[in-house]
């Protein structure tokens, strides 16, 4: 009888355990270029889409990197990605809708942030208020990261070392948090600092997709140059819903 | 004491104060370059490339490797090691006058450059600590003029003609004498620095390109004020017609009333060919969108016409009587007029 309970007892701890981590074991979020790591909740509907890019694809600007010589000598510029007819670096994320008022478990895994040949990778990337930003020097040379957030507190942090990697946590939701590096004035990254796990990047093509629990959503899209569109979706269990943005090139903000 | 050694002792103290003449002129060159060295870390945004202070990437900012001047970097160190220079220069020339110089004034007027130069340090280390806040670069860049200007002052103090004593200038007999040169120098030395405050805002607001065209402001003579950029780019070109006024009106003054004073009319003549220049590199900077090397020379040439003011402005003060005491009511009956007639320079 003794054994018997011992044995119900750690089936019942088994499937517990199996259910914990079927929950926290779910597949990243697909991210782009750029993601918001592990999603600690259970996402059983998803939303996917393209973002299209209408008009003149600005030529890259070629970047004069020979204030240091350790970069890479062929540098673009890019703020504008758009490749089969789609725009990358776009953050997708929930701005409202059933999130609100409700609070999500903070991923335990960093979201990283490379300094590879004088520019971040990746360009664009999504965080959770509380989640772990860990941004690493991959050069032979210097760099500082400064983060030029209004809500939150300005962060400049010097990498003199190659393979040095600082952290970061972000305090308050901010949506876009623009990353500077001023030794190579042209690096920069832009974040979007959520206070749920609901967001992505678009990548090759302008793709996405945007795993969610099922419910009522506002689906925003932003770009650092070409602005932010917002969408409603309603999502059920299992459902795969197709929502697509469209940005003009005629929406580019220009620099001052 | 017999009166060879008087003679010897005197020309010693002649040296000496040479010496100390020289070197405040060469703190005051430094000067000027370093307010260049100090618009480029604005210019190309490089203020906050080294994020620590007063160590450089850990370093202490003396050793810092010069393999490691790179991008940003290059331009915050080099300010950095220059702003130290220049510091160490500001000591020696206090030290140095408060031991050779007699006036008590100029020594305290020395020892005053020293506190500047070291609240100017504090500041740097400031903006860049708070991360660039409007209103300590503000100050930085407005206490760097104020800088400026005590060491020319002290440049020109200490120089042998000063302390022979300057002549008396009377205006000519037929010149406009509605308002005093002294009055007018120091209304426009005013003016200029109220200029360069506004230029500062202006760069640390990021203002400099709110309004993109000129001479018009989008395509109209007066902007439409929808945003604080805006109204801080225009209040810098309204106070650079103002500026442009108050210098043409001093240099003409010079011109016609004090033009034999080659004391009085060089500093007016450079200080109005500064203001062409300043004003086609103001003009150059939008055109170009700022590009760093022309809105560097026109931080450092702001520096430059200032400190010509300055310096015209003392010389207007000491040399030309009181505003009652030019030609129709002198106040110097005894002292015969024009270059052989010596003031005591303050003394």
């Amino acid at each position: 009888m003794r054994k018997l309970s011992l044995l119900v007892c750690s089936l019942v701890l088994l499937s517990l355990a199996a259910c914990g981590s079927s929950s926290n074991d779910l597949p990243p979020i697909p991210a782009g270029s750029g993601g918001g790591g592990d999603t600690p909740v259970a996402t059983t509907a998803s939303i996917m889409g393209k973002i299209s890019f209408e008009g003149e694809v600005p030529k890259p600007g070629k970047i004069i990197t020979s204030a240091d010589p350790n970069c890479k000598k062929e540098l673009f510029t890019e703020d504008t990605k758009v490749s089969d007819g789609g725009l990358e670096n776009v953050i997708i994320y929930v701005s409202g809708g059933d999130v609100a008022g409700k609070s999500y478990p903070v991923p335990s895994t960093p979201v990283e942030i490379d300094q590879m040949d004088c520019h971040y990778i990746p360009h664009a990337l999504v965080i959770q208020v509380g989640q772990k930003l860990a941004v690493k020097n991959g050069d032979m040379t210097l760099h500082n990261i400064h983060t030029l957030g209004e809500a939150n507190t300005t962060w400049n942090v010097g990498q003199a070392q190659q393979g040095m990697v600082n952290d970061h946590v972000f305090d308050k939701p901010e949506v876009l948090l623009p990353v500077k590096c001023d030794v190579h004035g042209w690096m920069r990254a832009f974040i979007a600092v959520l206070n749920n796990p609901f967001g992505t990047v678009s990548s090759q093509g302008g793709k996405y997709e945007l795993k969610l629990p099922a419910g009522k959503f506002e689906i925003t899209a932003i770009h650092e140059k070409y602005g932010k569109q917002t969408a409603m979706v309603e999502v059920k269990d299992n459902d795969h819903s197709t929502v697509d943005f469209k940005f003009k090139a005629s929406d580019a903000k220009s620099g001052n | 004491m017999s009166r060879s050694v008087r003679v010897a002792d005197s020309l010693h103290e002649e040296g000496e104060n040479i010496g100390l003449h020289r070197f405040a002129l060469f703190t005051a060159c430094c000067t000027a370059l370093l307010i260049f060295i100090g618009g480029l870390v604005t210019s190309t945004e490089s203020g906050l490339s080294v994020p620590d202070w007063p160590t450089t990437y850990g370093w202490n900012m003396f050793a810092f490797p010069v393999s490691k001047w790179v991008g940003g970097i290059f331009y915050e160190h080099s300010h950095r090691l220059a702003a130290s220079f220049v510091g160490f220069l500001t000591l020696i020339l206090a030290f140095w006058t408060w031991v050779a110089e007699k006036r008590q004034w100029v020594r305290m007027l020395a020892v005053a450059a020293l506190g500047t130069v070291m609240a100017q340090g504090i500041l740097g280390g400031l903006t860049v600590m708070l991360f660039l806040p409007t209103s300590v670069s503000m100050a930085h860049a407005c206490l760097a003029q104020t800088f400026f200007c005590l060491i020319i002052a002290i440049t020109l103090f200490t120089s042998p003609r000063w302390k022979q004593g300057l002549p008396i200038a009377h205006p000519s007999a037929d010149a406009d004498s509605s308002i005093s040169l002294p009055a007018l120098c120091a209304t426009t030395t005013a003016a200029i620095y109220v200029q360069l405050l506004l230029g500062a805002l202006m760069r640390h607001t990021d203002s400099g390109l709110a309004i993109k065209d000129f001479p018009l402001s989008f395509g109209r003579i007066i902007p439409p004020f929808t945003s604080s950029h805006i109204a801080i780019h225009f209040s810098h070109r309204v106070g650079a017609l103002i500026v442009s006024v108050m210098i043409v009106w001093t240099f003409l003054r010079v011109r016609s009333a004090y033009r034999k004073y080659d004391l009085l009319r060089r500093p007016a003549t450079v200080m109005f060919s500064l203001l062409w220049l300043q004003l086609t590199l103001g003009a150059s900077t939008v055109w170009s969108s700022k590009a760093v090397l022309i809105t560097t020379a026109h931080v450092a040439t702001g520096a430059l016409v200032l400190g010509t003011s300055v310096l015209l402005t003392l010389r207007a003060w000491t040399m030309i009587p009181a505003r009652s005491a030019e030609p129709s009511k002198p106040s110097r009956p005894s002292r015969p007029a024009g270059e052989d007639a010596r003031v005591p320079s303050w003394q």
